[in-house]
C-alpha cells in the first residue's frame, strides 16, 4: 500500500504488464490487443501513444478507463482506479468518434455532462459558456449535435472533456475530422493545458500531430511497444548539421561550400519552404477578419478561463504575449513550451518561469496578418536531407531564435 | 442521486425527441375518445361505460406496457451499441447509478403517461352519462352497479367428502367400481378425484324442479338498507330452444318462522352474466342471508351455476373513484416490473433480442393462468430437475391476468387496498426488485466497450 502511494506521487498513469486477450465466445480465435504492457506516464507530462491502425492503442485507452477489463496486469489511474468516482472526477476523456446524444444541443450536452460531475448550477453555466466559446461553437449552441459535422462534433467532444477543469486528459485521436485551424487549435490547447499543469495522454496516428506536441512517445505494435522516450532525443540525427542565415550573397554561399567540402562533406543549398499549414491558416485567418459569413465552427482562440492549475497562470501569459501584439494568444504561447522536452517535474512554478523565455515573433507574425516573404533566405543544410521541407513549426522557430540549428528534424516515419 | 437524476432526464428527453413516446401518445389520445364513442356494448349506459373502461384501460395496459419496455430496452442498449455510454460511465458516476437514472427516466415518464390516460379515460367515464341524459332509473342502475365498489362473496364449497365415501363404499359393495380402480392406487385416486368434483358439480346443479340454497353469513354493507346484488350465470346440459332459462329466485333469512323472504322469477339468457337487486333488509339483523334458485318445470334442463363465478353476492363497501385509483396504481405495478424486466434484458443483450425477451415474458405473463395450468400438467411426471429448474422461472413471472383491473371495474368488484399491496409486494418488491438486483450484478462486472481491434 505504501509502496503504491510512493509510485502515485511521481505516475500519473502507470501500468504492470498489462494484457489484453479477445476470443470469441468458444474461446477461439484469440488475438492479443496489448501485450505486457508497461507504461509509466509522469505527472503534467504530454504522452503520445502512436502505432499504426489496430496496434492496441484504444484498448489500452479502455482498459486505463475500466471499459475494458484486463486479462492480466493491473493499471493505475491518479494513484487509483478509474472507477472510482474520486479519480474519475478528475479525468477528460475523449474517444475516437464523438459519441454524443444527437436529439440533444450543444449547450445541453455539456450541461448534461456537467451535471455527472456534479458542478453547482452556477459553476456549470459559467463553464459551457466558457466551453462553447473556446471550441467556437456558441452561434449555434442550440443545435441538436445530431446534426454537426464530425468536426463540429469533435469540437463537443472536446469540450466535455474540459468541463471538470481535469488533472488527466486522455485524448484518442483528437484531430481526426478537423480543419487544419481546428487540428491547429487542438494541438494549442493541448500545449496550453500542459502549462497549466494537466497531464496529456494523446494516441494518434497523425504523425506531425504527435511530434508537434508530445514530451515523450512510445511506438506500440501488435500490441507491444517497440520504441519509447523523448521526442527530441529519437528524432535527433546528430550526424548531420543544418545552417540557417538571412539572406547572403552567392558568393558567401560559395564560400561556405569549399569551408564544407574541406571539412570532406557535401552540401545543398535551398530556399525553405513555408509549411502547407501555416499558409493554409494564414490565407483563413485573413478571411475571417473580412468576417465573412460561415454556417460552420468558427475558430477562436480563446481558452476557458476556469481551466486553471491553481494559480493563474493565464493572466500572465496573457500580459506578458501581449506586447508582442494583440494576438497573444495560445498558438503563440505553445512555442516556449515547445522548446522544453523535459517537462517532467514542471509544475506551475516551472511553467511560469518557462513562459518568461520570450515567445517567438517569427511564427506569431506569420500567425497574424503580416506575410512573411516566403523563400528569401537561403538554408544550407547537408545533401540527403530533402526532407527538410516537411520540417515543423518548433524547427522555424528554433532557426530563428538560434539562427544555427544544431539539430535537424526529419520525418523518418 | 445528482447523477442519476441527470441521466434519468436524459432518458425522459431520448424518449421524447426521438418520438418513441410520441407515437403511443398519439395512438392513446386519439383511440380512447373514439372509443368512448363508438362503444356500445348492449345498448345501454351501463353496456357502453362497461365496454369502454374495458377496452380503453386495457389499450392503455397494453401500449403503456409496451413502451416501457421499449425505451426501457433502448435507452440502454442505445447508449451502448452507439457508445455514448464511453463518456458517460467515465465521468463520476456508479455503473449502479447509470442503471438506477435510466429505470428512473423510464418510470417518471410512464407515471406521467398513465396518469395523463387514466385522467383520460376517467373524465369520458364520468361525462358519458351526462352526455346521453339518462333518466333516473338507469342513473339508480349505474350507481348501485357501475359506479360503486362492491364486496363480492362467493358461497363456500360445501364438504362432500363424507358424501363421496359412502358413494364409494356403495358402488364397491355393489361391484360397480371399474376393475383397474381396485388394482392401482394411482387409478384409485384419480377415481376419488373425479367422484369428489361429480359430488361437487351436483351441488352446483339444479335438476327440473328442484332447488339450490346459498347460505351467506356475515353479510354487512357499509350503508344500512342499502341494496344487495346477486350476479349469477347459468349453464344447462340440454339447450333450451330460445335459449332461455325460467327461475324463481328467494333471498332471506330461513332459519325460523314465519320466513321473511323476497322472491322473483325470472327468464334470463343462457351463459351471460345477470344481477339481480335484493332489498337490504332481507339481510339478517346478524348478518346471516340465504339465496335460493328454483329449477321450474318450464325448463326441461338440468341447470348449472358454474364453478367460481357462476354465483356470487355483491355488496357496495367502497366506492368507484377509490377503485379506479387502485386500478391504476394495479397497471403501475407492471410497468415497473416490465421497466425492470427490460433494463435487465438489455445488459446482457442486443436491442432486437432484449425487445423479444421482454414482449415473450409480457405475453406469457398475459395468459399466465393458462401456462400456469400447463406446467402443472406437464410438472406430474417431471422430474427433480425440472422442479428446480423450470418451476422457480415459472414462479418469477408476473401473473398481469389473474390481477386484471378490468376484471374488477366492470362488474364494480371492490378492490381492495390489501391486494394492491400484495399485488406491489409481490410483483415490484420481490420481482422487480430481483430482477433489478441481477441487472445491476450483470452490469457491474461487464466490460462496456465494444471489442474492436
Amino acid at each position: 500500500m505504501e509502496k503504491q502511494e510512493i509510485l502515485n506521487m511521481e505516475y500519473a498513469i502507470e501500468t504492470f504488464s498489462l494484457t489484453k486477450v479477445f476470443a470469441d465466445w468458444w474461446g477461439r480465435n484469440r488475438v492479443c490487443a496489448v501485450e505486457d504492457l508497461s507504461l509509466k506516464i509522469r505527472y503534467n507530462e504530454i504522452f503520445g501513444l502512436l502505432g499504426p491502425n489496430g496496434s492496441g492503442k484504444t484498448t489500452t485507452i479502455k482498459i486505463l478507463l475500466s471499459l475494458l477489463h484486463p486479462t492480466k496486469g493491473r493499471s493505475v489511474v491518479l494513484g487509483g482506479n478509474a472507477t472510482d468516482p474520486k479519480i474519475s472526477a478528475r479525468i477528460g476523456f475523449l474517444p475516437e468518434e464523438s459519441y454524443l446524444y444527437r436529439y440533444l444541443s450543444a449547450r445541453e450536452t455539456l450541461e448534461f455532462y456537467g451535471r455527472l460531475f456534479k458542478l453547482p448550477s452556477k459553476v456549470r453555466k459559467m463553464r459551457i459558456e466558457s466551453l462553447l466559446d473556446m471550441v467556437g461553437l456558441k452561434a449555434v449552441a442550440n443545435r441538436a449535435v445530431g446534426t454537426f459535422s464530425k468536426g463540429m462534433a469533435r469540437r463537443i467532444g472536446l469540450a466535455q472533456a474540459l468541463i471538470n477543469d481535469p488533472d488527466l486528459l486522455i485524448l484518442d485521436e483528437p484531430t481526426t475530422g478537423l480543419d487544419p485551424i481546428g487540428t491547429r487549435q487542438i494541438k494549442d490547447l493541448i500545449i496550453e493545458l500542459a502549462k497549466r499543469g494537466k497531464t496529456i495522454l494523446l494516441c494518434s496516428h497523425l504523425l506531425a500531430d504527435v511530434e508537434d506536441v508530445c514530451d515523450r512517445i512510445a511506438i506500440l505494435y501488435g500490441g507491444k511497444i517497440q520504441s519509447e522516450g523523448k521526442v527530441k532525443e529519437l528524432l535527433q540525427r546528430s550526424d548531420k548539421t543544418q545552417i540557417t542565415t538571412g539572406h547572403i550573397s552567392d558568393m558567401a554561399v560559395e564560400r561556405i561550400k569549399q569551408i564544407v567540402s574541406s571539412e570532406q562533406a557535401d552540401c545543398v543549398v535551398t530556399s525553405p519552404m513555408d509549411k502547407l499549414e501555416t499558409f493554409f491558416i494564414r490565407i483563413v485567418a485573413a478571411a475571417q477578419q473580412q468576417s465573412q459569413p460561415t454556417s460552420g465552427a468558427v475558430s477562436t482562440t480563446q481558452i476557458g478561463n476556469f481551466l486553471t492549475a491553481g494559480e493563474s497562470i493565464l493572466d500572465k501569459l496573457v500580459s506578458a504575449g501581449g506586447e508582442q501584439s494583440r494576438t497573444a494568444n495560445p498558438i503563440e504561447q505553445k512555442l516556449s513550451a515547445q522548446t522544453d522536452t523535459q517537462p517532467a517535474h514542471k509544475g506551475p512554478v516551472a511553467a511560469d518561469k518557462e513562459y518568461q523565455t520570450k515567445p517567438d515573433e517569427q511564427l506569431l507574425s506569420k500567425l497574424t496578418e503580416q506575410p512573411k516573404p516566403v523563400a528569401t533566405e537561403p538554408v544550407v543544410t547537408d545533401k540527403n536531407a530533402k526532407a527538410q521541407q516537411l520540417e515543423t513549426e518548433t524547427d522555424e522557430k528554433e532557426q530563428t531564435s538560434k539562427s544555427i540549428l544544431d539539430g535537424l528534424t526529419e520525418d523518418g516515419m | 442521486m445528482h447523477s442519476i437524476w441527470a441521466v434519468a432526464l436524459n432518458t425522459i428527453r431520448q424518449a421524447l425527441r426521438m418520438k418513441i413516446a410520441a407515437v403511443f401518445i398519439v395512438l392513446l389520445v386519439v383511440l380512447l375518445p373514439v372509443m368512448g364513442v363508438s362503444m356500445t356494448g348492449d345498448g345501454t349506459i351501463k353496456g357502453r361505460l362497461q365496454t369502454f373502461i374495458s377496452y380503453g384501460f386495457s389499450l392503455t395496459s397494453l401500449l403503456l406496457c409496451l413502451l416501457t419496455i421499449i425505451t426501457s430496452v433502448y435507452s440502454v442498449t442505445n447508449d451502448i451499441k452507439q457508445m455514448q455510454i464511453y463518456t458517460v460511465i467515465t465521468k463520476p458516476i456508479r455503473r449502479f447509478q447509470f442503471l438506477l437514472g435510466k429505470l428512473l427516466g423510464v418510470l417518471l415518464l410512464n407515471v406521467v403517461l398513465l396518469a395523463m390516460f387514466s385522467a383520460v379515460i376517467y373524465t369520458i367515464v364520468i361525462f358519458t352519462p351526462r352526455y346521453f341524459k339518462t333518466d333516473i332509473a338507469e342513473t339508480t342502475r349505474l350507481k348501485n352497479e357501475f359506479f360503486t365498489a362492491r364486496a363480492t362473496v362467493i358461497p363456500a364449497e360445501e364438504d362432500v367428502s363424507k358424501e363421496v365415501e359412502k358413494e364409494y363404499a356403495k358402488l364397491k359393495k355393489d361391484g360397480q367400481l371399474p376393475p383397474d380402480v381396485l388394482a392401482s392406487k394411482s387409478a384409485n385416486d384419480k377415481y376419488m378425484v373425479w367422484l369428489t368434483n361429480q359430488k361437487k358439480l351436483e351441488k352446483r346443479a339444479a335438476a327440473v324442479g328442484h332447488e339450490i340454497i346459498w347460505k351467506f353469513s356475515d353479510v354487512r354493507a357499509s350503508e344500512p338498507n342499502q341494496s344487495l346484488f346477486i350476479r349469477f350465470k347459468y349453464d344447462v346440459s340440454v339447450n333450451p330452444p330460445d335459449s332461455l332459462v325460467y327461475g324463481r329466485w328467494f333471498a332471506g333469512d330461513d332459519r325460523q318462522l314465519p320466513y321473511d323472504i323476497y322472491a322473483f322469477d325470472r327468464k334470463d339468457t343462457i351463459r351471460t352474466f345477470y344481477e339481480i337487486e335484493i332489498p337490504g333488509d332481507a339481510v339478517a339483523k346478524d348478518g346471516y342471508l340465504a339465496v335460493g334458485f328454483l329449477n321450474v318445470p318450464l325448463n326441461n334442463t338440468v341447470v348449472i351455476f358454474p364453478p367460481g363465478d357462476g354465483l356470487e353476492l355483491l355488496y357496495k363497501i367502497g366506492t368507484f373513484n377509490g377503485n379506479f385509483f387502485r386500478s391504476v396504481l394495479l397497471l403501475l405495478c407492471r410497468l415497473i416490473f416490465l421497466a425492470c424486466l427490460g433494463i435487465l434484458a438489455s445488459t446482457f443483450l442486443s436491442f432486437p433480442v432484449a425487445i423479444l425477451l421482454c414482449l415473450v415474458v409480457f405475453f406469457i405473463a398475459s395468459i399466465s393462468g393458462f401456462v400456469a395450468e400447463s406446467f402443472d400438467f406437464f410438472g406430474e411426471g417431471a422430474g427433480i430437475i425440472y422442479n428446480y429448474t423450470a418451476v422457480p422461472v415459472v414462479m418469477l413471472l408476473p401473473q398481469f391476468d389473474k390481477l386484471n383491473p378490468v376484471d374488477y371495474l366492470v362488474p364494480a368488484r371492490i378492490l381492495d387496498w390489501s391486494l394492491v399491496a400484495e399485488v406491489f409486494g409481490i410483483m415490484v418488491c420481490i420481482k422487480a426488485l430481483l430482477l433489478l438486483a441481477i441487472a445491476l450484478l450483470i452490469f457491474s462486472r461487464k466490460e462496456i466497450a465494444k471489442i474492436t481491434i
